[in-house]
């Protein structure tokens, strides 16, 4: 039961994100949300600079500084922050065959990383990575949405069909409608060659992504997503996360290839065998 | 009957908080061992902003004075930038820094970077905590 109390304070960061405390000598939280902008078609305009995996409202400076991002605290030794996490509503419902396959990635500390590679993440990974900022631009026939991570990026197009000409890809195909105030993105279309979300959750040429971006306040932006995928998965799999509004934050040139040591690094350790414990 | 639900509830919000989809470009735990910290005082002999990793490299001498070289690793250079850190000015070649982090698995004199302490006297982040990107405590999966 002890235990359990701990976990609480996490969990009340994980579904209220303004929850959580300023780095020590850090700024105040921001004041009361203000409303959604709206475009000129009277939709909610999502355009912005955001944060994917974080929960604090503020400038980048204010939301990880301090800390460090993805840290918690201002203890250096401490654990990833929990509130970094994204929030699923169970274990992702893998096939057995898949489960085993996911456990053995896990069990490799996420050696077979496709980021590893310098690949581009899929969705819905791309927007749950808290280092690298997205920036939404948003028309009434358009939304564009910028991935510093990778230099990757999706044109979705509103009041539109899958085109009949597809060929599998690492981003997939996505098409926009409005919910109500709610975006709704479907892309279809993807390679199988990036994970869902954490370590080693593959999946197969048959995934069906459905994202739901509701932006609450001025602030934030709710993320539910829903991964459906019969080759690999039992049931449509749905998490939920936030994007944070980044104001002043601009996207810079990444070029994960130029320096990439990682996987030569990964070659020698594998040949000698090495131990992934935790 | 209190015990068990309280052991039920738990489980639950254990697995609501499956594994971090990641803050870096790969997994700590493939390279480093957060069982190993490492606390070195050393002077700066090279500094690469690159990506995915940056790098900078120490000369440590330790107390009978025998010297070996140190590769650090840490953020992209982006993520540098909005951690506080400045090219070329934070830190130099010559300037004499500690840093925090943990050793790499193969046991060279390599290691994951956390927090330096610059010659200033500032500390700065120069990569993320350990255990980013590695799955980490629960898998994501049950598995019978």
């Amino acid at each position: 039961m002890r235990r359990l109390l701990r976990l609480l304070p996490i969990l009340a960061c994980v579904w209220w994100p303004g929850c959580a405390a300023p780095p020590p000598g850090g700024p105040a939280p921001a004041s009361k949300p203000a409303a959604v902008a709206r475009t000129t078609d009277g939709k909610p305009d999502l355009s912005g600079v955001w944060q994917g995996g974080n929960g604090r409202r503020g400038t980048w400076e204010e939301a990880n500084s301090g800390l460090g991002v993805g840290g918690i605290g201002s203890d250096p030794t401490a654990p990833p922050n929990p509130a970094s996490q994204q929030v699923v509503s169970a274990p992702a419902p893998y096939q057995p065959w898949a489960a085993e396959r996911v456990l053995k990635a896990y069990n490799r500390r996420g050696i077979d990383d496709p980021a590893g590679l310098c690949l581009p993440l899929g969705i819905p990974r791309i927007a749950l990575v808290g280092l690298f900022p997205i920036q939404i631009v948003q028309t009434p026939t358009q939304i564009v949405m910028l991935y510093e991570y990778m230099s990757v990026f999706r044109v979705i197009p509103f009041q539109a069909s899958h085109p009949d000409d597809l060929v599998p890809t690492y981003m997939g195909d996505s098409i926009a409608r409005w919910d109500g105030d709610t975006l709704v993105v479907d892309t279809v279309s993807f390679n199988d060659k990036t994970w869902l979300t954490g370590t080693g959750t593959f999946h197969s040429d048959a995934l069906h992504v459905t994202e739901r971006y509701t932006r609450i306040d001025k602030d934030q932006i709710n993320y539910d997503v829903t991964m459906d995928d019969p080759k690999v998965l039992t049931a449509p799999w749905t998490i939920h996360s936030t994007l944070m509004l980044r104001d002043g934050t601009r996207l810079r040139e990444y070029v994960c290839a130029e320096n990439n040591l990682d996987p030569a690094q990964y070659e020698k350790l594998l040949k000698e065998g090495v131990a992934f414990t935790r | 009957m209190a015990r068990l639900i309280a052991g039920l509830l738990e489980l639950a919000l254990v697995l609501w908080l499956v594994s971090s989809p990641l803050a870096a470009h790969h997994s700590f735990g493939a390279e480093f061992d957060a069982k190993t910290p490492v606390v070195l005082t050393g002077v700066v002999t090279k500094i690469e902003w690159t990506n995915p990793h940056s790098h900078f490299y120490l000369d440590v001498k330790d107390e009978r004075g025998r010297l070996s070289h140190w590769r650090f690793e840490g953020y992209t250079v982006n993520a540098l930038y909005r951690t506080g850190w400045k090219k070329d000015v934070s830190m130099k070649i010559g300037d004499t820094v500690t840093v925090m982090g943990w050793k790499a698995r193969d046991g060279s004199n390599a290691a994951h970077a956390r927090e330096v302490t610059l010659a200033s006297g500032k500390k700065l982040f120069f990569g993320p905590p350990a255990g980013t990107g590695d799955g980490g405590s629960v898998p994501p999966v049950k598995v019978p």
